[in-house]
């Protein structure tokens, strides 16, 4: 059911990935994001995603979580490998299907289909890893300041935060709301779960509608309370709990500077070819 | 053979996560036809879980539900013709109106039955007659009605499917005194002219005592007592200790059969001021 989804949720733990210092975590995973597309072959790419299955294993979030957020983008996974398969004229010719047109599998397009799987796959492991492991709150702050820089351009970081705030915790109000009014229009015969995609397309305007109607309601009532509160978004403002790098952040850098370095080492050095084969992409 | 057989239910949500929660546990229980029973409970005792597994939104993790004798969970069939014969109506229903006039919001259930353009007309009109909402309201936008309105609105869209067993989670809650009664009255109007079974989930007592004949009180997701309203009074520590509310009235009849007196049983206020009478004359002792 829409409850299954575990998309930016969070997930309490007490382990060294969760004790990390929000800003390290999004750092370390965008420098990961980088990285991985400078992977050239499947040695280092394997070790990328070796490193993001160690963080999972460290985490200890659950596999389950983990196949339930890649389940989630398993179509585009088949989406874009089927495309390299059909669009990638590399190497070899496997399977020629009609005699009459250029359209064949080739290795190429085999192992770069392959490839991007593999990258894909690695690239939500470690940043569901991320949202799994850190509160909503710690991920908008460590934006937060993160992006303050970019004052000095008069961008409203604050206000953009407080808005990713928002927009995060909400999201599982919203969720159980549209449970109790699928529900609710379900115990009045529409036709939600049954029926022919029409009926189903039609039954779900019963759903919408009340949703939206309950979303505007709320977000003008967090307006007039948030107003009631004297919230301005022009006030400088100190934290609560105060962000510092420890230990454990730089050990986490030094790691996965460690792990970069080995992939990109190995993407540009020749003798990766020894190993695996180097899809042509 | 009772017309809801409830058999040995359990349901559990959020297994294998953190959030995991048991809300219900073995419970079982048997509604005959005609009856109104309130379901009283503290939040989170598995009133709601229990009331949408009646109406087969939800299925049981173990046990069986039966209607008439057959398991509601059987089949499609089954449980479409369980959503129909159950009418089942949430808490604060008002958030669930959507169509573009009253009357096509009320007539969205009946519609969903697959009944003829003239049925579904004379139902509108009748269950506006129930719950009190005037006609000329019909053509308009359900947004534009008042509070009360609204939950009269609603709240007919299930009556509209005359459900033979018509179920309401808290119909009266964030409602003025003036519009708790005029719930509990529709309730009433629609038993007296349809001869449906009534369950009621509701916070109070008094509600409880006042419009049903037995009372079922879960705690913790089981089943804690299920009885006549004097049964259930005759507890009063134990539904404390839940962490219910009781009647004044009835902490005081408990209290005086505490201290050794001998009073009649009452759940009404006036019946309870009636057997203090009595036991001032001392025409019982």
């Amino acid at each position: 059911m829409i409850k299954d989804i575990t998309i930016g949720q969070f997930f309490p733990g007490n382990s060294f990935i969760h004790k990390l210092d929000a800003r390290a975590k999004i750092v370390l995973t965008l420098l990961y994001i980088i990285a991985l597309f400078m992977c050239k072959n499947f040695f280092s790419l394997l070790l990328m995603l070796g490193f993001s299955a160690v963080c999972v294993f460290i985490s200890k979030i659950s596999p389950k979580l983990i196949w339930k957020s890649l389940r989630a983008i398993i179509f585009i996974v088949l989406f874009t490998s089927a495309l390299q398969i059909i669009y990638n004229d590399n190497g070899e010719i496997l399977w020629k299907p009609f005699e009459s047109r250029d359209f064949a599998v080739t290795t190429g397009g085999v192992f770069s289909a392959v490839f991007l799987a593999v990258r894909i796959i690695a690239l939500i492991l470690l940043s569901s890893l991320l949202t799994y492991t850190t509160s909503p709150t710690m991920l908008t702050d460590a934006i937060e300041r993160l992006l303050s820089p970019l004052k000095i351009f008069k961008v409203k970081v604050h206000a953009l935060a407080m808005m990713m705030t928002i927009a995060l915790r909400f999201i599982p109000t919203l969720i159980t709301e549209i449970d109790i009014i699928m529900s609710a229009q379900k115990a009045r015969g529409a036709k939600l779960d049954s029926g022919s995609i029409p009926e189903r397309m039609k039954a779900m305007i019963s759903v919408f509608i009340p949703l939206f109607v309950s979303a505007f309601r709320r977000a003008a009532e967090l307006a007039v309370a948030m107003e009631c509160r004297c919230y301005t978004d022009s006030a400088s403002r100190t934290s609560l709990k105060v962000m510092r790098m420890g230990i454990r952040d730089y050990i986490s850098f030094a790691v996965l500077g460690a792990v970069i370095f080995g992939a990109v080492f190995t993407s540009f050095y020749k003798f990766s070819s020894m190993f695996i084969f180097e899809p042509v992409m | 053979m009772s017309l809801i057989e409830v058999r040995n239910v359990s349901f559990g949500y959020g297994h294998k996560t953190p959030f995991e929660v048991q809300a219900l546990k073995n419970v079982s229980l048997s509604v005959e036809k005609g009856e109104c029973v309130s379901v009283i409970g503290h939040t989170g005792s598995g009133k709601s879980t229990l009331m949408q597994m009646l109406n087969a939104l939800i299925k049981p993790e173990s046990g069986e539900i039966l209607l008439e004798g057959k398991n509601i969970n059987a089949d499609k069939k089954s449980v479409a013709a369980a959503r129909f014969k159950v009418g089942l109506c949430f808490q604060y229903p008002e958030y669930q109106l959507f169509g573009e006039t009253c009357f096509e919001d009320i007539a969205f259930g009946p519609k969903n039955m697959g009944l003829s353009e003239e049925e579904i007309k004379k139902r509108v009109l009748l269950v506006c007659e129930f719950v009190g909402l005037s006609k000329d309201k019909l053509k308009e936008s359900p947004f534009d009605l008042s509070g009360g309105q609204k939950r009269r609105c609603a709240i007919a869209g299930v009556m509209a499917m005359l459900p033979e067993v018509l179920i309401l989670d808290e119909p009266t809650a964030g409602l003025d005194p003036a519009g708790r009664l005029a719930v509990l009255d529709m309730i009433k109007n629609y038993r007296d002219k349809t001869g449906a079974t009534v369950i009621l989930v509701t916070h109070s007592m008094e509600i409880a005592a006042s419009m049903s004949n037995r009372i079922l009180v879960l705690n913790k997701g089981e089943r804690a007592f299920f009885g006549t309203p004097e049964e259930i009074f005759s507890h009063s520590d134990e539904l404390i200790a839940m962490g219910l509310n009781v009647p004044s009235f009835a902490k005081i009849i408990s209290a005086l059969k505490k201290e050794g007196f001998a009073v009649e049983d009452a759940y009404t206020v006036e019946a309870a001021a009636e057997s203090i009478k009595k036991l001032l004359k001392g025409e019982v002792l």
